[in-house]
């Protein structure tokens, strides 16, 4: 998979193609050099999508939100694409993907896109290609993206990076189990949404949160929704309230400085995954690998390894 | 065939560990008493009545329709002319499940599929076609409705054409099912209602047959959905009590019926007969035995007519192969023996051809003769209880309780029966048993002859599946067509109002689905009142 | 680089162990699975493409005839992908899948020999 392959497929999918961008985003995931090409190609294009990530944990309901969201995405944005990860294995490398089975049946055509993303191995709750994935997603006219996460548990404050809005879902009696990630969770959020709010405990867990957020301070203010999505229920609010925190954010200049620290973290990806490479091609060299081995024995010290690193790896390519 | 080892360790499906043989000894200290107590006395285990079967032989009772309903109440008085002793009316799984018309996109998307297993029937007039000659009166009728959201359809149809025909309904009999196990466990469904308004229907159909059809089985709780999903025998008794315990809690909490009415409404159940088959009957009996202490304890109930539970089995479909299918006769009598064994009040034994299709007409013949080879020639219905005493049967009977109870308790623990499903708990642990016996095949640890082992079929006979017949979405399509044309279309509207202000509130919904059905108001249109006042079910799993 | 298999049941039927059963065993074996569960003709062209697969697995239940219009849809839109199928399919139905290139697992079959089949069609082995 190299630019022969990779060039004409964005170039098709730029132009509406979906199953290059459907091909496109399996490069992206399977090699990721193809994806250092892309983000070159893309750098230039400015697109004005907007990201929604959906973070929580798992069983929290993020998949059928989701799927109770579409009609009104749709509605305002007219396409909306949907990135879902879930956890690769790690015995195997597999993964079972299965949010789609929740959301196949919006019955809105071609309008909503669909892909399901491993992974692999990634621990901050998005598989390594979401972010070049939402950009080609943006650059080929998906104006918006909804980003779910693995939901494992933890914080997973990857998503913050991609989104323009992160809807955190809950469900009632959450503060029981998950009181140690509170400060996580609530400092990623922009909209908070209590799902299955027909469970006991939905008082407790919205003054639980209220709590934690007074703590923060935010230029927009930060709302909690209950919603039962299986019902549709209270998602036409919550969908309300997405948008209104949109034009809020817009409006207080806090999307503009959210934009930024988002191009600044991808820069930072960017910048560390190409070191990465770099301090790889270097233990693989026959210099890099005599010189590891040297440290290994402790012929050499970490420190003069490092020296010698740099400056290798500092030589143009 | 495998040798075996002499120091290996033997366990059942439920998981004891088995002894190379068993003396009195080894009976629990607590059971050995009440093992003396006759058939049809408490604790019950050894038999509902002291004469068994001598006095009331179980009833044939196959599950049976395919196609149109003509074509279905055609096979059913097929049966019941070769001796079976009950009818069972099956819906078309795509449409009923489901609560759809034939016209919905989902099952256009599948027209071919309609009819494979069951008769399509959207309004009171297809359960006419169905009914049509049927001893309603003086045979034990099924009338379908094994889904929970799609039984109260069901049997308000089945209802209103027994009365339409002038039949009193105080003295109709037979059964539906409502069974939560077969959609939210086994088979779950594409679109169904959720867990709790689910409960209440069941409910409602509870009150409404303490009011109006007293000699109707208004819910039958089906072990043998949960065993056939993957629950070992001590699981599928564990998850039947607690599940018995939600709907009772519930009328408890009504009070709209009294209790002991209740338990007796709740105490006709199903359970799997699978092939381990000494195994199973040991379930039977420990079975009765769990409900009398469960009604006893829990609720005070010891009125004999109520504690002692009434069963019917049904010959596990998953353990007939698809390989030689001939070999399934065999399979299907031995389990079919362990449920008579096991004293069971009423018996379907799966077809020889069940792991290809809907029965052929020869291979229903077939599961009728089993059961009348059994009571005829074998003189096995001669002798109540012919296992009890056994060291061996009584001691499983009492562990197989235990661990049993002790499943009960960790459903409890979760929250209960609902709550298990909701959470996927119960699916989790299916699967767990799934995979194992899946890979003891895959590692030869469990030898299945014609599949895993001796897999030469010298067989002369072709078995190919039974397709049933190939108009029944045409013939449903103009048939719903013909009801939306011709019925009086403002009582139809008013009676679906009323059915969708009922699902509402806190109103019993039998009396509306009643009218709905008078008003031939249509499935479809019912399952639309569902999907808006009551959402879909959140299912846990990914299927 | 692991490849990617869509699972997908034509039928309304709802069965879930066999399913669920292969599905792990391919995880397990280092694919991908996407499961779509119950799904019609346009649901399994959609995620075909959309998800970019290299194998179609049917899980097929009910009339022979609904899982033939998903293969040829299918082959439709990605005429190369390949296709193999399970559940209760009867011997004559196999016959009809298998003269359309599909490769069929009825009940009883090996899990070791779907694994094999779904690596030799990706081309993983």
């Amino acid at each position: 998979m190299t630019e022969a392959t990779t060039q004409p497929l964005l170039a098709s999918a730029l132009n509406g193609d979906r199953s290059s961008l459907a091909r496109l985003l399996s490069h992206i995931e399977r090699d990721p050099s193809a994806e250092t090409e892309i983000r070159a190609v893309l750098a230039s294009k400015e697109t004005q999508s907007v990201v929604i990530g959906v973070t929580g944990p798992p069983g929290a309901g993020k998949s059928s939100l989701i799927s109770a969201l579409l009609p009104h995405t749709t509605d305002s944005f007219d396409r909306t694409a949907v990135l879902a990860v879930d956890p690769t294995s790690p015995f195997s490398g597999g993964a079972l993907l299965g949010d789609r089975v929740r959301m196949q049946n919006h019955g809105l055509g071609d309008r909503v896109l669909i892909r399901s993303m491993a992974s692999k191995g990634e621990s901050g709750g998005l598989a390594r290609a979401a972010a070049t994935a939402t950009q080609v997603l943006a650059a080929c006219g998906w104006p918006l993206i909804l980003l779910e996460t693995l939901g494992i548990g933890q914080v997973e404050l990857d998503v913050m990076d991609l989104a323009t809005v992160v809807a955190v879902v809950l469900n009632p009696g959450w503060g029981d189990t998950f009181q140690a990630n509170k400060a996580g969770l609530t400092e990623a959020g922009d909209v908070f949404v209590i799902n299955k709010a027909d469970k006991d405990g939905v008082q407790q867990t919205r003054a639980d949160l209220q709590d934690s957020l007074s703590l923060l301070q935010s230029p927009v203010p930060i709302q909690i929704f209950e919603t039962i999505a299986v019902n549709e229920d209270g998602v036409a609010a919550l969908w309300q309230g997405i948008k209104t925190y949109l034009a809020d954010a817009q409006a207080t200049g806090l999307q503009e400085q959210k934009l930024r620290t988002r191009r600044r973290r991808l820069l930072m990806r960017i910048l560390q995954s190409g070191c990465e490479a770099r301090i790889e091609a270097y233990c693989c060299s026959d210099h890099g690998s005599a010189q590891v081995e040297r440290a290994l024995a402790g012929e050499l010290s970490i420190e003069a390894l490092q020296a010698d690193l740099y400056a290798n790896i500092s030589q143009p390519e | 065939m495998q040798k075996k080892s002499t120091d290996k360790a033997f366990f059942s499906r439920s998981g004891i560990e088995l002894k190379s043989f068993y003396t009195g000894d080894d009976i629990p200290d607590g059971h050995r008493d009440r093992a003396a107590a006759a058939p049809g006395e408490a604790p019950y285990h050894r038999g509902f009545h002291t004469s068994g079967y001598r006095s009331k032989p179980w009833r044939i009772f196959q599950l049976s329709g395919f196609g149109k309903p003509e074509d279905e109440n055609e096979r059913i008085k097929f049966l019941l002319k070769n001796g079976e002793t009950g009818f069972i009316m099956e819906h078309d799984r795509n449409t009923a499940d489901h609560c759809y018309n034939v016209d919905h996109p989902e099952v256009v998307a599948r027209r071919e599929d309609v009819g494979l297993t069951g008769a399509v029937m959207q309004s009171v007039r297809d359960t006419a076609i169905c009914m049509d000659g049927l001893p309603v009166d003086s045979s034990f009728g099924h009338a379908g409705g094994a889904v929970v959201q799609h039984a109260p359809f069901a049997l308000a149809a089945y209802w209103t054409v027994a009365k339409q025909r002038g039949f009193d309904l105080a003295k109709l009999p037979g059964t539906g099912q409502s069974d939560f196990n077969l959609t939210y466990l086994g088979c779950v469904t594409k679109e169904q209602i959720p867990t709790l308004p689910g409960l209440q229907f069941n409910a409602d159909i509870i009150e409404f047959c303490d009011r109006y059809l007293p000699y109707w089985v208004p819910v039958s709780i089906a072990g043998y959905n949960a065993a056939d999903t993957g629950l070992s025998p001590d699981q599928e008794l564990g998850v039947l009590f607690a599940n018995a315990v939600e709907y009772l809690d519930e009328i408890k909490r009504r009070g709209s019926v009294d209790l002991i009415k209740a338990a007796k409404a709740c105490g006709g159940v199903s359970f799997r007969a699978s092939i381990e088959f000494i195994e199973e009957a040991c379930k039977m009996r420990a079975a009765r035995l769990m409900w009398a202490d469960l009604l006893r304890e829990r609720y005070g109930i010891s009125d004999p007519k109520v504690a002692n539970l009434r069963i019917h089995c049904v010959t596990a479909g998953s353990k007939m192969t698809y390989q030689q299918p001939l070999n399934n006769i065999v399979r299907g009598t031995l389990m079919a023996l362990g449920a008579v064994f096991g004293g069971v009040q009423s018996l379907g034994v799966s077809g020889y051809d069940e792991a290809l299709s809907i029965p052929s007409e020869h291979a229903h013949q077939m599961s009728v003769r089993i059961q009348q080879i059994l009571q005829e020639e074998t003189g096995i219905a001669n002798v109540t209880d012919p296992l009890g005493g056994s060291y061996y049967v009584e001691t499983i009977t009492a562990q197989l309780a235990e661990k049993a109870w002790e499943f009960f308790e960790e459903i409890q623990n979760q929250g209960g029966y609902l709550a298990t499903l909701d959470s996927g708990w119960l699916h989790a642990r299916a699967a767990e048993n799934q995979y194992k016996e899946f890979m003891d095949m895959e590692n030869g640890d469990q030898q299945v002859i014609g599949v895993n082992c001796f897999q030469d079929d010298e067989s002369p006979f072709e078995v190919d599946g039974f397709m049933g017949t190939d108009d029944a979405f045409d013939v449903a399509t103009a048939r719903l067509q013909d009801v939306l044309r011709t019925r009086h279309e403002k009582a139809a509207t008013a009676a679906l109002k009323q059915l969708e202000a009922d699902c509402r509130s806190d109103t019993n919904i039998m009396p509306a689905m009643m009218e709905a059905m008078s008003a031939e108001v249509t499935l479809g249109e019912i399952g639309n009142v569902y999907r808006e006042v009551f959402g879909n079910w959140n299912t846990p799993i990914q299927t | 680089m692991q490849k990617r298999i869509l699972m997908a049941k034509t039928g309304l039927d709802g069965h879930w162990r066999g399913p669920t059963i292969v599905a792990r065993a391919l995880r397990d074996a280092g694919f991908e699975v996407i499961m779509i569960g119950m799904a019609n003709t346009d649901d399994i062209v959609t995620s075909a493409v959309d998800e970019d697969v290299d194998l179609v697995g049917l899980n097929v239940g009910g009339h022979i005839d609904v899982a033939i219009r998903a293969i040829e849809n299918v082959r439709n839109a990605r005429p190369e992908l390949p296709i193999f199928a399970g559940g209760t399919i009867t011997p004559r139905a196999a016959k009809q899948l298998e003269g359309l290139g599909v490769e069929v697992y009825p009940p009883g079959s090996q899990l070791t020999d779907i694994v094999d089949a779904a690596e030799r069609l990706t081309g993983t082995k």
